[in-house]
């Protein structure tokens, strides 16, 4: 049955597809405004729980062999053959959940810098590049000649990535700064994470593995080497620890997904919308 | 003048720090370190796969990252071209990982032969928050999961995804990231099909992974600048974890640096304290 509905539509009938979801899509949004305010919540709980169940049941229940044309070698159950358009759905969801990001970005900056707020000018500065940005790259898609490509690069390459990767640059300063200020030898504590940094600082450079060079390849004393060091820091004390920290999140991340899944979650989708 | 040793104005850091940064890019001291377990492994896994098998290669970073995640992905594409192997580009994290990987697949490509669309494609950037879901339906049905490429072009249609019908059709998976998408790929796509995976990260993220290289589940790993260094001396070509790898060390020389001056001044300034109390008891 799935199939009827889920599988790529080409040419013309593609557009009357598009079309159709779109109406289809406001009918959708139109009819959730009529909801009242105080069962919106049940909406939300449904939908939640629905999706959620769908991947629990998918998982849990028994498996056979069920021949696909992708795969003739294929197991699962009658859910299985709906992942592949769940998986496509969650995208176009997860989709339109940046289009309203954005749409809420337009609004808060816009409401800003209309009534010449606090920090006006940072919301213009984000107008003119998403504005500048959004129009370089439809140019581009239409139009894909040489100018456009370039203007492109100019935005892309020039400003976005130069800005980002300065930005997280910077942390590199406050690192050095702060390393510098506080591993002081204060107490034993501190003075064996100083010397744990230290190694493992100079076993991940080049220098500091070139230091210990000298020391052979085998033996006892190839455990001086520092990136034998660091390698054993790395995956014999912190490992472990890692491993242990990450348990207790997956206990956490379980507990709360359950929480989300019942509708338990306390939070402004589950109570105040209520 | 050991107060002044502990307390030096951030502004000399700052300006010691840019030159031990920019300096080692004018010189070209070549060093041979050897590489890593996880390196030498990740190495070893590529080696391994026959002419013609097929990588998914995740380009999970975004120019924040780019100064660890780009030499790693470069050097990672470069040997797969080397080795004949097909791959497909997927970003997650990052809508830029899109352009990024394209950036490097399009440099390198004339130099070893390769097409877009026969040898690899870029299926370009799917929306981080579903990525468990797209993994699971990916693992199914990769061409009606993966839909088109980044040019509109359904990869159905495309030489390269010749013979590749589900997760189970990949030889490899390859993540580059400064995040934990990784861990979703374990999850959805290693383990219920059974791939090898490979990972690439930054140095910050490293000591987490470690776990999943101790498991099993991840068959190799770049650690920072310096795996995708080690990289390149296995491959025998100076990239830009190269030209960087004098950099991040004079960068991590300084940091040791000033933290033994910071240390040495203090210890002394204490024994001075002690010696005076000393003589005036």
């Amino acid at each position: 049955m799935h199939s009827s509905f889920f599988h790529p539509v080409t040419g013309i009938a593609r557009f009357a597809w598009y079309a159709g979801a779109v109406a289809f899509s406001v009918l959708i949004i139109f009819l959730l405004q009529l909801v009242p305010q105080r069962f919106r919540r049940y909406v939300i709980l449904s939908a939640t729980f629905v999706g959620g169940l769908f991947y629990a049941l998918e998982f849990l229940l028994p498996v056979h062999l069920m021949r696909t044309k992708a795969d003739p070698l294929h197991m699962g159950n009658f859910l299985t053959p709906y992942l592949v358009p769940f998986g496509v759905f969650t995208q176009i969801v997860f989709a339109a959940t940046v289009g309203l990001g954005v749409i809420n970005m337009l609004q808060v900056h816009g409401k800003r810098l209309i009534r010449r707020g606090k920090d006006s000018a940072f919301s213009l500065a984000f107008l003119i590049s998403f504005a500048l940005m959004l129009l370089v790259t439809l140019l581009k898609k239409v139009h894909p000649n040489a100018i456009n490509a370039n203007y492109y690069r100019l935005l892309f390459d020039g400003a976005l990535q130069s800005l980002d990767a300065t930005m997280f640059s910077v942390v590199a300063f406050y690192i050095v700064s702060a390393a510098y200020r506080a591993f002081r030898v204060r107490s034993p504590e501190a003075t064996m994470l100083l010397v744990t940094a230290i190694l493992v600082m100079l076993g991940q450079i080049a220098i500091g593995i070139l230091l210990t060079s000298f020391l052979p390849k085998t033996g006892v004393w190839h455990n001086l080497r520092f990136e034998i060091i660091r390698d054993w820091i790395l995956r014999k004390a912190n490992a472990p620890s890692i491993r242990a920290i990450q348990f207790g999140l997956g206990i956490g991340s379980l507990a709360v997904a359950l929480r989300i899944w019942l509708g338990l979650e306390r939070g402004s989708y589950f109570e105040n919308q209520g | 003048m050991l107060k002044v040793m502990q307390n030096l104005d951030r502004r000399y850091l700052y300006a010691l720090l840019i030159l031990a940064v920019a300096l080692p890019f004018f010189f070209n001291v070549p060093m041979t370190v050897p590489a890593t377990q996880s390196t030498e492994s990740l190495y070893d896994k590529i080696e391994s796969l026959p002419a013609g098998s097929f990588v998914l290669f995740g380009g999970d970073w975004s120019a924040g990252t780019r100064g660890e995640n780009r030499p790693q992905s470069e050097v990672l594409i470069r040997h797969m071209m080397r080795k004949k192997l097909r791959f497909a580009l997927i970003a997650f994290a990052d809508p830029q990982g899109k352009t990024l990987m394209q950036d490097i697949a399009v440099q390198f490509q004339s130099q070893y032969g390769y097409r877009e669309g026969v040898d690899w494609v870029n299926w370009g950037w799917r929306v981080a928050s579903g990525q468990e879901n797209f993994l699971k339906a990916l693992a199914q049905d990769v061409l009606t999961t993966a839909g088109t490429d980044i040019h509109g072009a359904q990869v159905a249609t495309l030489p390269v995804m010749q013979g590749i019908r589900t997760g189970r059709d990949f030889s490899l998976i390859i993540d580059v990231t400064g995040t934990a998408s990784y861990q979703a790929y374990i999850q959805f796509l290693q383990g219920p099909c059974k791939v090898p995976m490979a990972l690439g990260t930054t140095a910050v993220m490293a000591p987490e992974a470690f776990n999943y290289l101790d498991s099993g589940q991840l068959s190799g790993m770049l650690n920072g600048v310096q795996g995708a260094y080690e990289y390149e001396q296995k491959l025998g070509i100076e990239g830009r974890a190269t030209r960087a790898g004098l950099s991040l060390s004079f960068a991590h020389l300084l940091i040791i640096g000033m933290i033994l001056l910071g240390n040495g001044a203090m210890l002394m300034e204490r024994r001075q304290q002690k010696r005076a109390s000393g003589d005036r008891s």
